[in-house]
């Protein structure tokens, strides 16, 4: 059933209507290979600050996309108009690209026709969710926090996506998918807390519990010391763990890999972090934000990066992919990090294990310092504090870190079991909270 | 106009947004075309061309904003989008604990077109894909060079603003940039040097100045010197820091903390806040007297140079920083009433038709000093002069900042002497620009912008340009990355 059966108007791009757009494309192209790909997106986001909507938004965006070739030449071209004379225009801008763009020695034509992976991609709870909806909770944490006498300052969004791929070559797929957020920064003063959620069902985002773990932070924060800068053991909660390894993920493509200019450079097959760690991409697992096929019209299946410890996996383009003769392109879209052994439940009993440490809430701002040991910079945020004997008794001011991670996951002292992971800047993970010894903070800011 | 029936479908959204009893409304219709070549290790490995358009309607309704936007363009949309807006706006209306209130704006009636001699679409993409090949395969004509890459940039966007208010503006902006890099390797590490010319509202003819040929040897042959360099030694240096990398130093510590929006809280989510709190303005030492810090959106072939701003105010220049002294904020027309200024510095941006406007960033700059680059290095008995951008990294209110850079030479006793690899320096932002003393003259002056400058939720990219001279700061902390 289409989640998406309840809704009048803005009807999304079915099933049979993207078919018979991908037809149409695929009849007046002329070239060897043509590939046709489908982003209609419909979201809103409602957003506030200082206790009240600062920006209250709907946006529709269907956009087609059109890659032409002629033997190993190839263009691409895009529109937002799905008129026939518009799509025939595409089409045409695609081709004459195509004509006159310089054999690519890496082309190859699209991936075969195969059955995908069915997955429940789209809730119909979250496609009919509308201002309302966002709103009703958008006035609940609001409401929270004004019985706090505290700052709310947030997003609640809800969005449904038609995507489809297909190719002159038979290659089918679509799936509709759904995706709601909810982020909330509490300010006390100059403190502040937060807490974040992301599930395809909009029922899922758990408001008033994580409204009230973005209040206690914010209030916990107002006792505040500075410490100096230096090597501490940290308590990183999932959304600061999930900060680091999203930047593992992303450098770990095999193009650089083959070419010698990758911080992992000679270690597939080797362990790179503590031997109780494993990654895996499990994309239909309930709770990540999972899909049945890439852009690319590759399946997206449960895959094994990190096993153990050891690193079993590169993330590869296809060319490099049939150059190393690897059959099968493992993708991460719902990264699953957990740990061999005794695991604690939650971040609070791994705070009872520590006679002194920082626990960061989140990390802000990662980028990365030097490429050849990915090593990177960032700052803490929203929620850090001086744990003693088994309890938090102060905020600190905001530490600067500069770290590997290559480095500092193999100095691993506990973990959680995994939980849910959402920030700004890394998307949605599940992984444990940790403890990590000689984590290397490298200055402090005014707050 | 790309489309004849935009006024059409303009007047038809904004009487409905009258007939519902809205205090404001406006309409942006859009259609951007962009195209961005893609090379990678001497092939072109993209090539894509978009062509988007659609409308978005903004609607203050009893104090409260609604926006909704769809790229369906036709005659039943437009009023259900419309209606949306109004629906959202009085949602927004019913929790508004405090009205939003817009500053006066004269109405407008223009024309905007930004200049360009070479329309980079009439280009032959043959011409555009020969010069990246060429490019690439000079550099890695360098033996240790192992691998390169290089793109071509532009995008054209005709737009039509309509308000309630009156106004009527049209534009027809384009944009260009392009850049190449070399990634090095020696001893088990590499190392990457670009050229990149800016991001500015001009056609091809960037491009084709830029000579991307001439500069390609050098730029190998800086990969592989600096892949090679020793590494920096920690401690305190003078440094002399050129315009691209400036761009991104005044971006980030000085554009960002100068966004009354975010000063306000609305980014607090997200983006952050800012040190410049509104009780500092007029009153706090930002820097040093040589630290002029000037916001211009009137100059011409800038990104923020585009007549008007997306709330249908009009471009505008005003200082930020004034010899060290923190004046100015970029305002909208929804916050500059709450620091008691009656007129919006004109910063109100959205990054495409689906986007509401917010707060941006103007062209800031910094105002040229008067001496020579030479003289500036020839004060320096310890120090390091950087070009480019590399990393970069600073807290949610702006205060802890960390930047690298693409390129570093070591100066020693008044002279350049040889490159350094992996420097790494970092500070608050008001102590290092206390410790600016000396600002190279306007002969030295360049341009460079950004195009993803990421703020808001859902997130925009933003544009604009910085331009510097070079400029010399004492005893920075520098440590090894």
């Amino acid at each position: 059933m289409s989640a998406t059966n309840q809704k009048i108007w803005p009807k999304m791009t079915s099933r049979e209507e993207f078919r018979f757009l991908a037809d149409l494309v695929l009849k007046r192209s002329g070239g060897d290979d043509t590939t046709v790909t489908l982003q209609d997106h419909h979201g809103g986001t409602t957003r506030f600050a200082n206790n009240r909507i600062v920006q209250n938004v709907d946006t529709r965006r269907g956009t087609l996309t059109v890659s032409v070739a002629f033997g190993k030449r190839r263009g691409s071209a895009s529109t937002t108009d799905f008129t026939a004379g518009s799509i025939q225009e595409t089409v045409a801008r695609a081709e004459r690209i195509a004509r006159v763009s310089p054999e690519d020695p890496e082309y190859l034509p699209p991936p075969a026709p195969q059955i995908f992976p069915a997955r429940q991609t789209a809730r119909p709870e979250t496609a009919a969710a509308g201002p309302a909806r966002r709103l009703e909770y958008a006035n609940e944490a609001i409401g929270q926090c004004r019985i706090e006498n505290l700052q709310a300052a947030g997003i609640v969004s809800s969005s449904v996506v038609s995507a489809g791929v297909a190719a002159s070559n038979g290659l089918f797929a679509h799936e509709e998918r759904t995706e709601a957020r909810f982020s909330l920064t509490v300010q006390a003063d100059d403190a502040t807390g937060w807490s974040a959620a992301a599930h395809r069902s909009i029922d899922h985002l758990k408001i008033q519990e994580r409204t009230l773990t973005a209040i206690d932070k914010a209030k916990r924060g107002r006792d505040v010391q500075e410490l100096p800068p230096g090597p501490y053991r940290v308590i990183l909660e999932p959304a600061a763990v999930a900060g680091l390894w999203s930047w593992m993920l992303w450098t770990l493509d095999a193009k650089s890999y083959e070419k010698g200019t990758s911080p992992f450079a000679d270690r597939l097959g080797r362990r790179i972090t503590d031997e109780r760690l494993t990654l895996q991409n499990l994309p239909g697992h309930p709770d990540l934000l999972g899909t049945g096929f890439t852009q690319e019209g590759l399946p997206s299946e449960d895959a094994l990066w990190i096993e153990n410890g050891v690193l079993r996996q590169l993330a590869y383009d296809r060319f490099t992919a049939r150059m190393q003769g690897v059959k099968r392109i493992a993708t991460w879209e719902a990264p699953h990090l957990s740990a061999s052994g005794p695991t604690a439940l939650r971040t609070q009993d791994l705070i009872k294990q520590c006679d002194l440490a920082i626990l960061v809430t989140n990390f802000w701002y990662i980028r990365t310092v030097n490429h050849t040991d990915l090593t990177l910079t960032g700052m803490t945020r929203d929620g850090t504090f001086l744990v003693e004997n088994g309890q938090i008794t102060s905020a600190v001011r905001n530490f600067r870190f500069h770290e590997s991670p290559l480095r500092v996951f193999n100095q691993v002292e506990a973990v959680t079991e995994p939980a849910e992971a959402v920030t700004s800047e890394t998307g949605k993970l599940l992984v444990p909270a940790m403890i990590l010894r000689d984590f290397h903070f490298s200055s402090v800011t005014r707050f | 106009m790309p489309n004849a029936d935009w006024d059409e479908l303009a007047e038809l959204a904004l009487r409905r947004v009258t007939a519902s009893g809205a205090e404001y409304g406006d309409i942006r219709l859009l259609r951007s075309v962009s195209q961005t070549i893609g090379g990678e290790d001497r092939r072109i490995a993209s090539i894509r061309d978009t062509d988007d358009t659609g409308f978005g309607v903004r609607v203050l309704y009893h104090g409260g904003w609604g926006f909704a936007a769809s790229s369906v363009c036709s005659l039943e949309e437009v009023p259900r989008v419309a209606d949306l807006a109004v629906e959202i706006a009085r949602g927004s209306a019913s929790l508004a604990s405090e009205k939003v209130r817009l500053v006066e704006e004269p109405v407008h009636h223009d024309r905007v077109v930004t200049a360009r001699r070479i329309d980079p679409f009439a280009v032959p993409l043959e011409q555009k894909t020969t010069l990246l090949r060429e490019v690439m395969d000079y550099v890695q004509r360098q033996p240790e060079v192992v691998r390169s890459s290089a793109s071509l940039w532009a995008r054209r966007d005709w737009k039509l603003f309509l308000s309630t208010e009156g106004t009527r503006l049209e534009f027809d902006l384009l944009a260009s940039q392009g850049e190449f890099t070399a990634t090095a390797r020696h001893d088990g590490r590499f190392a990457s040097r670009s050229f990149s010319t800016p991001h500015l509202r001009t056609g091809y003819e960037l491009i084709a100045e830029a000579n991307f040929l001439a500069e390609a040897p050098r730029v190998a042959a800086q990969a592989v010197e600096k892949v090679k360099a020793p590494a920096v030694r920690p401690g305190l240096y003078d440094l002399v820091l050129d315009p691209e990398h400036l761009s991104l130093t005044i971006h980030e510590s000085c554009g960002h903390p100068s966004e009354l929006d975010r000063a306000l809280g609305y980014e607090a989510n997200y983006a952050g806040t800012s040190f410049l709190t509104t009780d500092r303005r007029g009153v706090f030492r930002y820097g040093s007297p040589h630290v002029n810090l000037v916001a211009d959106n009137t100059e011409p072939d800038t990104l923020a140079a585009t007549g008007y701003d997306d709330d249908g105010v009009t471009c505008q220049k005003w200082d930020i920083v004034r010899e060290g002294l923190f004046v100015g904020y970029c305002t909208n027309r929804e916050v500059a009433s709450k620091i008691g200024e009656t007129r919006s510095r004109g910063s109100n941006r959205a990054d495409s038709w689906g986007s509401v406007p917010i707060v941006r960033i103007a062209n800031i700059g910094l105002e040229p000093g008067t001496a020579s680059l030479d003289e500036l290095i020839a004060d320096v008995k310890r120090g390091i002069y950087i070009e480019g951008h590399g990393s970069y990294s600073i807290d949610q209110r702006r205060y802890n900042f960390q930047f690298g850079g693409d390129a570093f030479w070591l100066i020693e006793n008044g002279r350049r002497t040889h490159m350094v690899r992996d420097v790494i320096y970092h500070g608050m932002t008001p102590e290092f620009w206390g410790a600016c003393d000396g600002v190279a003259d306007r002969t030295h002056r360049r341009r460079y912008g950004f195009i993803t400058c990421g703020k808001g939720q859902p997130g925009q990219s933003g544009w604009m340009t910085h331009a510097a001279s070079p400029a010399r700061f004492r005893r920075i902390e520098v440590i090894k990355g």
